[in-house]
């Protein structure tokens, strides 16, 4: 890339680049869905509060279910990164996928549950 | 026998019409609050006074008096009352009355405070007598005067009064049924509610490492037990009880479980593998 060599000006923008550049795509995988759910959620959010929050039931399972799998999302992106390495020296990326799974199912048997 | 049961009795009459009590040197004071005597004059037993006692909302009624035998001598009586009896409304009131040892005794009645156990007063006059009863005498129970009180005020309304009464009946409110919003809004919604899958998908397509060996014998198990679990938990949304979901959700973990850990040991291994 070619802002690689020429430091950027601005900040963000420099950011922007450095993530690009250093971030896996296995993480930027994750990333990906983490922005998904974000903007999911933020999109049910602004629907409960522009429009209507009925059905409630509905309305709070699919909000908790953005955020419950962004939590599980975030920890798993966190221990499958090489760069935290030292602070999960415990846990294999194998044995944090296991608990991203297992989370998720039963994050998804509550959401299923309150659906109505 | 009969004779002798009656000459009994008699015995026993006589025996207790033997000793009668009387009143000594018997006085009733009227003052105001300043301590002037409206009126003061002796009391009788035996003759109710004629004149009414009257009492100004400020006066003082006293009794004095001493209770002897027929000797003369000072006797303190078991128990002795002034009693006030209103004849219409039938209330009285009555007041036990101290006596010393030596059968003096003293009786206040300061109207400033009307004290609890006075009746209600109303237009007509209490009528005041006095009780003494005492074992080895004649009971007494003489009519002295009659009384008029300031008429009392009216008892005070409880608190709580107004809800003794019928209340209003109550009826369930309910609030109007929520409505859906109009289709349009609905379907412009569902599309904005959709868009974060195409920016997902559009990121993916751009990141996503390449599944190397998603197919092989020993993944695959795991993947598809995975989607067996979610398939489950949408099926319970649509139709299925709670007690079927669990009961199903826990014959398929078993082999979730199994092959994740095939599945997972073996990327693992790949993994050690290939970095050393």
């Amino acid at each position: 890339m070619s802002s690689k060599s020429q430091p950027s000006s601005n900040p963000m923008a420099s950011l922007w680049n450095s993530y690009n550049d250093q971030t896996s795509n296995r993480l930027k995988f994750i990333d990906s869905f983490l922005v998904y759910l974000m903007l999911s959620g933020i999109v049910q959010f602004a629907y409960c509060v522009l429009v209507t929050s009925f059905p409630y039931n509905a309305f709070l399972s699919g909000f908790s279910s953005t955020v419950g799998q962004f939590v599980l999302a975030a920890s798993l992106r966190s221990q499958v990164n090489p760069a935290n390495k030292d602070e999960f020296k415990e846990v294999s990326p194998e044995r944090a996928f296991a608990d991203f799974a297992l989370g998720s199912i039963v994050l998804h048997f509550f959401v299923y549950n309150f659906l109505g | 026998m009969q004779l002798l049961k009656s000459l009994s009795v008699l015995a026993l009459a006589l025996a207790a019409h033997a000793s009668v009590l009387t009143v000594k040197s018997p006085r009733l004071v009227v003052a105001d609050s300043l301590g002037n005597q409206l009126r003061a004059e002796p009391f009788s037993l035996t003759q109710k006074t004629l004149t009414p006692v009257e009492l100004e909302r400020t006066d003082i009624l006293k009794l004095t008096f001493q209770i002897v035998d027929e000797d003369g001598k000072g006797v303190q009586p078991h128990q002795t009352f002034v009693r006030f009896f209103d004849p219409t409304t039938g209330e009285e009131g009555i007041q036990p009355v101290k006596v010393t040892t030596a059968g003096k005794a003293k009786f206040e009645l300061n109207v400033q405070r009307p004290p609890q156990y006075l009746p209600p007063t109303g237009s007509s006059p209490l009528s005041v007598s006095l009780i003494i009863g005492t074992p080895n005498f004649d009971p007494i129970s003489a009519q002295l005067f009659d009384l008029t009180l300031p008429r009392s005020q009216p008892a005070p309304a409880h608190p709580d009064e107004p809800t003794f009464h019928l209340q209003q009946e109550l009826f369930h409110t309910f609030r109007p049924d929520q409505k859906l919003p109009p289709k349009f809004i609905s379907f412009v919604f569902a599309g904005i509610a959709l868009a974060p899958w195409a920016v997902l998908f559009g990121l993916w397509s751009q990141v996503a490492p390449a599944p190397t060996n998603l197919l092989s014998p020993s993944i695959l198990p795991f993947v598809l037990s995975l989607g067996a679990l979610e398939i489950l938990l949408f099926w319970y949304w649509v139709q299925l009880k709670l007690g079927d979901v669990l009961l199903y959700g826990f014959i398929l973990s078993i082999p979730t479980i199994l092959t994740g850990k095939r599945a997972l040991s073996s990327i693992s291994a790949t993994r050690l593998g290939a970095k050393q």
